[in-house]
């Protein structure tokens, strides 16, 4: 036993090393970085100087990263609110037994195999597009004013209306794996009981689906908190405030931007540092609230 | 038993070595390391009769990215260069995010002779970069350069670190036949000659000015250096104050502009949207760098005759013929083994036949003062010639880092008519601090 105990030992230690070196260590660097005042990434350990707090001081004192904030929470909240509901509601349609399921699961999640580029390239260039956009072809066939889709107003919602569209189809897939596990037997008998489908909905379907829940709000979470292509797709030229999000605001510091050549790689690493622990703190809620959510039929 | 731990141990090793052997860098022969250092001196191959860098390998990062006009151009001249001296130009496109990768790079002292980027971030945030000034006074350099770009590098590093390769200068590009149909036949110089010739292009039917939400600090940018200078304006940028000085006069002239319908239908609207309005012919000018030409004639299909004027200039300004200028330049590390070949590379690709391909045919200026510019930035050159301290992107506006997106933000809506007054808009400024 203990001879295969080293064999299995040796067989690991490649995977465990790579994981050290390749995931650990950058961790525990981006972590110490945090209190440190470093300008470069690659800056070697004897040009960094201890600054305790002053990075996460500095980050929260900023009205860009606060603003960054601001939005990612409401992109996470509202946004999540709207994505995983519409999901929950389409996986339910798909799997309710209605005529050209597979062709509507496949439109549905279509978004989710088209690049994210094009995906928000067709949203800003022709669907929000002032002159031409279908959004306001259609408010002129019904009479009304063109609407600046992409103003300073609307943009930040246009752009979470985007994403939405885009990540529907993959939380739908999630649910209809979960509904689809639920065993048919407790539909059956619930209708032979009486119960509406409402009723099985609310009964039988969200309870069930608690475990597949935890996990989509989780990975939804992800999505939110390390939102970058779309922020940058909406701002293309330079990052405006009505778009940017903390990955956003991390970049610019830790690269610079368009004609700005200062770097602050510390200030980025305690918004890394900052961005973990919001995902944390959100699987540790999602895990206390859906507790005993492990079910086996 | 012991086979059985000696073949776990070799399978073991096998793996850790094939992972290692995945991170490793390239085989020796194909290292600038290879060759022998040239540094004035031409390599030994020159000695027994070959080309002068014979065996001699350079390794380029460019900003462009593969199939682009300017990366054809970069090809073709390191083609010729080959031919010419022997010396192999190894050109790897990294795409305009070679900014993200270059300062670590640098650090780390990767096998890399040139660089290709912005001329602010090479003097101001990229390490290792070797100072040319010799080299570029052994080729007479000031002689077919910028002075104002050149100039602008020196007081940012105190030596000349880059060579200009794509110079840009900004202000207003307008459509010559949407000028000459309204009857506008010089272009305007003083804020009154601008209001004119916008309301002359206005009444033959064309909007006067296009704007996408993009470049609306940019734009201005420009309308508040006229009034305050660069340095005022960095001043108030970190500390306030905003309300009660010329900004608000700055502002009340966009307001003014709004008022008068003076831009066209959508603006400010999405990049590139409003500012390929003037591809279309409805919109007759835009504020912005002279690649918005390029870009226009690309995006619309169209040929529009381009012609460029200075910001106008408005009653008692601080800074009234201030431009725009900057460029995307060459530099060498300071740690190459081949500088003088890659320093004879730049120089190459920069001046003469391979410069005037560049300018022909990615329609840009000329980084060689004595070639000429694409005919839609005709007069381009001569404006950079007579440029004595070039406007940096913005730069007041930036001084700021925490408030620069808030300030486009505000800038944008400024555009949009959301501000009744110029003061209305400092006050809004002025909230920030």
């Amino acid at each position: 036993m203990r001879k295969n105990k080293a064999m299995i030992f040796w067989f690991c230690l490649p995977a465990l090393l790579s994981l050290v070196l390749m995931f650990v260590y950058p961790v525990c660097r981006t972590v110490l970085m945090s209190f440190f005042q470093v300008e470069s990434v690659t800056a070697t350990m004897a040009d960094w100087s201890f600054y305790g707090l002053g990075n996460y001081t500095k980050i929260f004192g900023s009205a860009s990263f606060m603003i960054s904030m601001r939005n990612m929470l409401l992109i996470w909240f509202v946004g999540g609110i709207f994505t995983l509901a519409i999901a929950m509601l389409m996986a339910v349609t798909v799997t309710s037994g209605i005529r050209g399921k597979k062709f509507f699961r496949a439109a549905i999640y279509m978004p989710n195999i088209i690049s994210a580029v094009a995906l928000a390239t067709m949203w800003i260039q022709y669907i929000f597009n002032y002159d031409y956009g279908l959004l306001n072809e259609i408010v002129q066939f019904l009479g009304g004013d063109k609407v600046k889709w992409l103003g300073t107003d609307l943009k930040f919602w246009a752009m979470t209306g985007s994403f939405i569209f885009g990540s529907v189809g993959y939380y739908m897939l999630i649910y209809i794996s979960g509904i689809e596990g639920i065993p048919q037997d407790l539909y059956e008998a619930a209708t032979i009981d009486g119960a509406s489908k409402v009723h099985q909905f609310t009964h039988i379907t969200l309870p069930l689906l608690k475990g597949v829940m935890k996990t989509s709000v989780t990975f939804w979470s992800i999505n939110a908190t390390t939102f970058y292509l779309w922020s940058k797709m909406f701002s293309p030229i330079d990052t405006e405030s009505s778009t940017i999000v903390p990955v956003i605001y991390l970049y610019d510091i830790v690269f610079g931007g368009k004609g700005i050549t200062k770097r602050d790689a510390g200030a980025g690493a305690a918004v890394g540092v900052v961005l973990t622990l919001i995902i944390i703190v959100v699987y540790l809620i999602t895990e206390r609230l859906f507790r005993g959510s492990d079910l086996e039929y | 038993m012991k086979m059985k731990k000696t073949l776990s141990l070799l399978l073991a090793s096998a793996l850790s070595l094939s992972l290692l052997a995945g991170c490793g860098s390239k085989p020796a022969g194909s290292q600038a390391g290879s060759t022998p250092p040239a540094g004035s001196t031409p390599p030994a191959a020159s000695q027994t009769g070959g080309k002068q860098y014979d065996g001699v390998t350079i390794n380029m990062w460019s900003m462009w990215s593969s199939g682009e006009p300017q990366a054809n151009v970069i090809e073709a001249a390191a083609a010729a260069f080959k031919e010419q001296t022997g010396a192999t130009v190894n050109i790897e496109f990294k795409g305009r995010d070679v900014n993200k990768v270059l300062s670590a790079s640098l650090e780390a002292k990767e096998k890399i002779d040139i660089i290709e980027d912005d001329y602010q971030r090479i003097a101001n945030t990229y390490p290792n970069i070797l100072d040319l000034t010799d080299m570029a006074k052994a080729v007479n350099y000031d002689s077919f350069s910028y002075a104002c770009l050149n100039n602008q590098v020196i007081e940012w590093v105190g030596h000349l670190n880059s060579i200009v390769e794509q110079p840009q200068i900004g202000g207003f590009f307008y459509d010559k036949a949407a000028f000459s149909a309204a009857g506008v036949t010089a272009a305007p110089a003083t804020w009154a000659e601008f209001l004119d010739a916008c309301q002359k292009i206005k009444d033959s039917g064309v909007a006067p000015i296009a704007q996408d939400a993009a470049y609306c600090d940019f734009a201005f940018y420009h309308q508040l250096t006229r009034h305050l200078g660069e340095d005022k304006i960095t001043e108030l940028d970190m500390n306030g104050g905003w309300s009660g000085t010329k900004a608000e006069q700055a502002a009340q002239d966009i307001i003014d502009l709004i008022g008068k319908g003076y831009f066209v239908d959508g603006a400010p609207d999405e990049f590139p949207s409003s500012e390929n309005k003037i591809g279309f012919g409805q919109a007759a000018m835009i504020v912005c760098g002279n690649y918005v030409t390029a870009e226009v004639d690309t995006q619309t299909g169209s040929q529009v005759d381009w012609g460029f004027f200075n910001y106008p200039a408005v009653d008692g300004g601080v800074e009234n013929s201030a431009a725009y200028a900057g460029a995307n330049s060459l530099a060498i590390t300071s740690y190459s083994e081949n500088a003088q070949a890659a320093f004879d590379f730049i120089i190459f690709l920069t001046t003469g036949e391979m410069d005037q391909k560049m300018a022909t045919e990615a329609k840009q200026i000329p980084a060689d003062t004595r070639n000429k510019a694409y005919p839609s930035l005709e007069g381009s050159v001569e404006a950079l010639l007579a440029t004595e301290k070039p406007m940096t992107w913005c730069a007041g506006f930036h001084a700021n880092t925490d408030l620069k997106d808030t300030i486009k933000s505000l800038c944008v809506e400024l555009f949009e008519g959301k501000y009744a007054t110029g003061a209305d808009f400092c006050k809004a400024l002025d909230a920030l601090y």
